[in-house]
């Protein structure tokens, strides 16, 4: 119904300390700590460019999932950047404090995306975390392939092959919505693939599912 | 007796308290007397006998208790006068037999009769306490016991009977008389009787004679020929019941004949080659066609047999009609074949098929069918409409102008498309409207008023709108040549329709440049407008306007020329010019080129039209060519008319835009009509939606559930519905 609050980052957190009591320092101290080493001096946010060296410290791809993983952990609002106050309940959750045990939740965290209550939540706060303009309700194809596989590609891979490739090939969609978005996560888990035997488009599945079917039929013979 | 007692006593008689005897030999004696009346009465001598006495002897034998004794006389009596007859008929010959049957029936009738007034009595009182049969019920059973239960007899009676009937169905003349008295006698004894020994062996032999008759016929005949056949012996065999069966028989023979001849050929009749139902109505066979109907009302599906094949001959040859290339080349004879064929399968319901509703309903239903079948039929009709208002209802009375209005509304009323419908006969209107080509203003508006009624307020707004555009430009412009006309002097005449834009078909406007004597007139007429309506935009529609110049040609000829204002445009050039090239006419005129080719082909190409010269000589307009001034030009007319904007139907391309601009005036319908639904649902499932949308809006056209669904997917991503959390099918209103 209504999308998660505003996404303007809030700037006023990441100033070392300056608003903070002395009890949350404390507590926070090593992860800021951390936060330092990779935030922007100036700006005092993990920009892009922090994440980058983030991935490198942690050995893990720029692109990799887990990284949308930790981002969803930290409640991060905007794609390609953490600021202070989403670094701590994102690390505080992870009980983690210093690189090496960062590292080693990251398996664990993997673990916790995967059960299904959590899924779900993880696989709409990807798609949200695309909308990177105010008012964007839709992210382009391209882009949503790209988010497919990412997100969905192990469990469900053989579904978003074939998704995918219909995407690509058709030119009636150029964007794509959160109602389509949530539909296809719906669509994997309810009807079996290849056979597609319950799929009955007079229900109420979004137009692009039942075109999608259709178009899978048709190549199929 | 006391008399002192407190109870007044009755004073009373008492019989003797002793039996009387009566004397058995007076019982024997007086049996004997009625035994021998009874013997006289079936001897026809009962003239001779005392009714007094023998009354008084048989009420004696009762009264002294000796009525066992005399009913079993009677039964024994009478039985063997019966055997006697039973023989006497047995050995009648030939024709003979039931004569004589007949007339020992109403002998013995006579003889019970009598019988019965003596015995009356007895009948009275030892009858009813011994709880045996009375007198005339004992004669009867008596007489079917013995006479037609008598084995020699019973065979014979059946097969003589029917005998008579077969010879009678086979054209012979019989004794009807006789056969009435014999059935009679039959009903007479008891309808047991008669069902068993006649009317049960006579439907079954009727069936069997009715079964071979009709396999005959069918091979032989026509369909026409057998119907007739069939209702022959239909109205035979009632009046057979009617001479000399019992009333009740009727039902049941006539259901044998209608099972037989029609019941069990119904379909091979129906479908018959070269004469079966459709044969008949193509043919508008109404003798025929009102006798299958009529016969085939008799039996169980008849009518839905003739029903079914008639709706699937009318989809059909529906279909054929609609999809005919060359006929759909002229819309407005299309239409009127539509209309033809409604007429004539209207007179068939209503002469042959006794206005049967069903039947309508049939012929409705197959209509709706076919003319949706072609989506240009509204488009069509509409057209034939704009023909019949625009010159084909000249001189027509009143009643002729609405019985043809009133047609074509039926035809309206089966179109899916409304909405189609209403855009093009807007534009057709509007045409109409601007050129003032229209037979009857009463003729269009009964038309609007028509369209009103069967569609709504909504749908007419506009249209009458347009006719209040017209009206008020005719007072605005006596107004304007009554203030201006002292400046306006000797310049062009100007008439002006101001069109309310919205009421209004849309035209994309292409401004073209008006030659300044009319641009001064313009300019003057928009000041004036302006001056009294303020807030209010102008612009001119070129591409709608006319004009009438005054030309002169060689030799001096002069013409009126009614043209378009492009052409008005073009020709205007040529004050100036003798001959311009396609380009500079294109320049100076600023007219777009397909409009411009159109023009100048009406100008220079056309025989009898060519005030223009055009080199080279071709027939199609290159942007090369060189347009001249036609000095030659001739015409037997003074007023010629080059330009029109008449309505035709639209080309390809044209059509494509129309049915986009169709579509997408749809989707806010749509919207809306989800909107509303949801609104006072607030949770609904997907299907209920899909078929409350359909019919909200079914008046006006068939929503396709493909576009509903993406209509709802647009009010999803705009937040006025979600899905329902748990139930994915469910959706729900947004406030």
């Amino acid at each position: 119904m209504r999308r998660s609050s505003n996404r303007k980052s809030s700037s006023a957190s990441a100033a070392a300390g300056s608003g903070s009591t002395k009890a949350a320092s404390k507590e926070f101290e090593k992860i800021d700590h951390l936060f330092n080493v990779y935030a922007d001096k100036s700006s005092a946010i993990i920009d892009p460019e922090g994440i980058e060296q983030l991935c490198s410290s942690l050995e893990v791809d720029y692109t990799d999932v887990r990284i949308l993983m930790l981002a969803w952990k930290m409640k991060a609002q905007k794609q390609g950047f953490f600021t202070l106050e989403e670094w701590r309940t994102g690390l505080k959750a992870l009980r983690a404090d210093s690189m090496s045990k960062l590292k080693k939740a990251l398996p664990e965290l993997d673990k916790e995306v995967s059960r299904p209550t959590d899924f779900l939540d993880f696989y709409s706060y990807a798609f949200r975390y695309c909308l990177t303009e105010d008012k964007q309700k839709c992210i382009d194809i391209e882009s949503a392939c790209q988010l497919l596989s990412l997100v969905l590609g192990t469990q469900f891979g053989p579904q978003v092959d074939k998704f995918t490739e219909y995407l690509k090939s058709q030119s009636e969609y150029k964007v794509m919505n959160m109602d389509q978005w949530m539909g296809f996560y719906r669509f994997c888990n309810e009807i079996p693939f290849p056979s597609l035997e319950n799929y009955d488009s007079d229900l109420a599945w979004p137009l692009i599912l039942d075109n999608f079917v259709e178009w899978f039929r048709e190549n199929q013979k | 007796m006391n008399s002192q007692s407190q109870r007044r006593k009755n004073f009373k008689i008492e019989a003797f308290k002793h039996k009387v005897e009566l004397d058995p030999k007076y019982a024997e004696r007086t049996w004997k007397v009625l035994e021998h009346a009874i013997h006289e009465i079936y001897n026809n001598n009962a003239s001779r006998l005392s009714f007094e006495e023998l009354y008084r002897s048989a009420y004696n034998m009762v009264l002294h208790k000796y009525g066992d004794k005399l009913y079993s006389g009677l039964v024994a009596t009478m039985t063997a006068h019966l055997n006697k007859i039973a023989k006497s008929v047995e050995s009648a010959q030939g024709g003979l037999f039931l004569e004589k049957l007949n007339h020992k029936w109403a002998d013995h009738n006579k003889a019970l009769q009598m019988i019965r007034d003596i015995l009356m009595y007895m009948d009275r009182s030892y009858v009813p306490t011994s709880h045996k049969t009375p007198v005339h019920e004992l004669g009867l059973n008596l007489w079917s016991d013995h006479i037609i239960h008598s084995p020699n007899i019973q065979a014979r009676l059946q097969d003589t009977l029917l005998d008579l009937v077969q010879r009678e169905r086979t054209g012979d003349v019989i004794n009807r008389g006789l056969m009435r008295n014999i059935t009679k006698m039959l009903m007479d004894l008891g309808s047991s009787v008669y069902q068993d020994d006649f009317e049960k062996p006579f439907l079954d032999v009727s069936a069997c004679f009715y079964s071979g008759e009709s396999q005959q016929f069918i091979e032989c005949c026509d369909c026409g020929s057998y119907l007739k056949k069939a209702e022959r012996r239909l109205n035979e065999e009632m009046e057979r019941v009617s001479h000399y069966l019992d009333a009740k028989t009727e039902v049941k023979i006539t259901s044998v004949v209608e099972r037989e001849m029609i019941a069990n050929h119904m379909q091979r009749l129906v479908h018959m080659d070269n004469s079966g139902l459709v044969n008949m109505l193509i043919d508008d066979k109404y003798d025929d066609l009102s006798r299958m109907y009529s016969l085939f009302k008799r039996v169980p599906e008849g009518l839905s047999t003739i029903r079914d094949v008639m709706t699937s001959y009318l989809r059909e040859r529906g279909r054929v009609l609609v999809t005919d290339t060359e006929r759909l080349k002229d819309p407005v004879e299309f239409v009127q074949c539509l209309l033809n064929e409604k007429d004539k399968h209207d007179k068939i319901i209503s002469t042959a098929f006794n206005n049967d509703k069903t039947f309508q309903n049939a012929l409705n239903s197959s209509f709706e069918y076919f003319i949706n079948l072609n989506n240009r039929s509204p488009e069509f009709i509409s057209l034939y409409l704009d023909d019949k208002l625009r010159k084909g209802l000249k001189g027509a009375s009143e009643e002729e102008v609405e019985v043809v209005l009133d047609k074509v509304m039926m035809l309206f009323r089966y179109l899916q498309e409304k909405d189609v419908f209403e855009k093009y006969y807007k534009q057709h209107l509007a045409k109409r409207l601007l050129s003032g080509k229209t037979v009857s203003d009463d003729a269009e508006r009964s038309m609007i008023v028509k369209l009103k009624t069967e569609c709504g307020y909504q749908f007419t707004s506009k249209l009458e709108g347009m006719f209040t555009d017209m009206k008020t430009s005719e007072d605005t412009m006596l107004d304007f040549y009554a203030k201006q006309s002292a400046e306006l002097g000797d310049g062009p005449t100007l008439a002006v329709q101001i069109l309310t834009t919205g009421s209004w078909p849309t035209q994309p406007t292409a401004a073209c440049n008006l030659p300044p004597e009319i641009l001064t007139v313009c300019e003057k007429f928009r000041t004036y407008y302006l001056g009294t309506h303020s807030g209010r935009r102008l612009t001119w529609q070129t591409n709608m306007g006319t004009a009438d110049i005054k030309a002169t040609f060689g030799k001096g000829h002069k013409h009126e020329l009614n043209v378009s204002t492009y052409q008005m445009c073009v020709l205007m050039l040529f004050n100036s010019a003798d001959g311009l090239t396609y380009r500079e006419i294109e320049q100076a005129t600023e007219v777009p080129a397909l409009d411009l080719k159109r023009c100048l082909q009406s100008l220079a190409c056309v025989k009898g039209k060519n005030v223009l010269r055009k080199e080279p000589m071709s027939k199609d307009i290159s942007e090369e060519d060189v347009f001249y001034f036609n000095d030659k030009f001739t015409s037997k007319f003074v007023k010629v008319k080059i330009g029109t904007v008449v309505a035709q139907k639209e080309s390809e391309p044209e059509k494509q835009e129309t049915r986009q601009r169709v579509e997408e005036d749809r989707k806010p319908q749509i919207e809306a009509a989800i909107v509303r639904i949801m609104k006072s649902r607030r949770v609904l499932d997907h299907n209920s939606i899909v078929a409350e949308v359909t019919k909200q809006l079914q008046s006006r056209f068939l929503p396709n559930p493909v576009v509903i669904k993406k209509r709802i997917e647009s009010l999803i991503e705009r937040e006025f519905l979600e899905r329902d959390k748990a139930d994915r099918k469910l959706y729900r209103y947004l406030a």
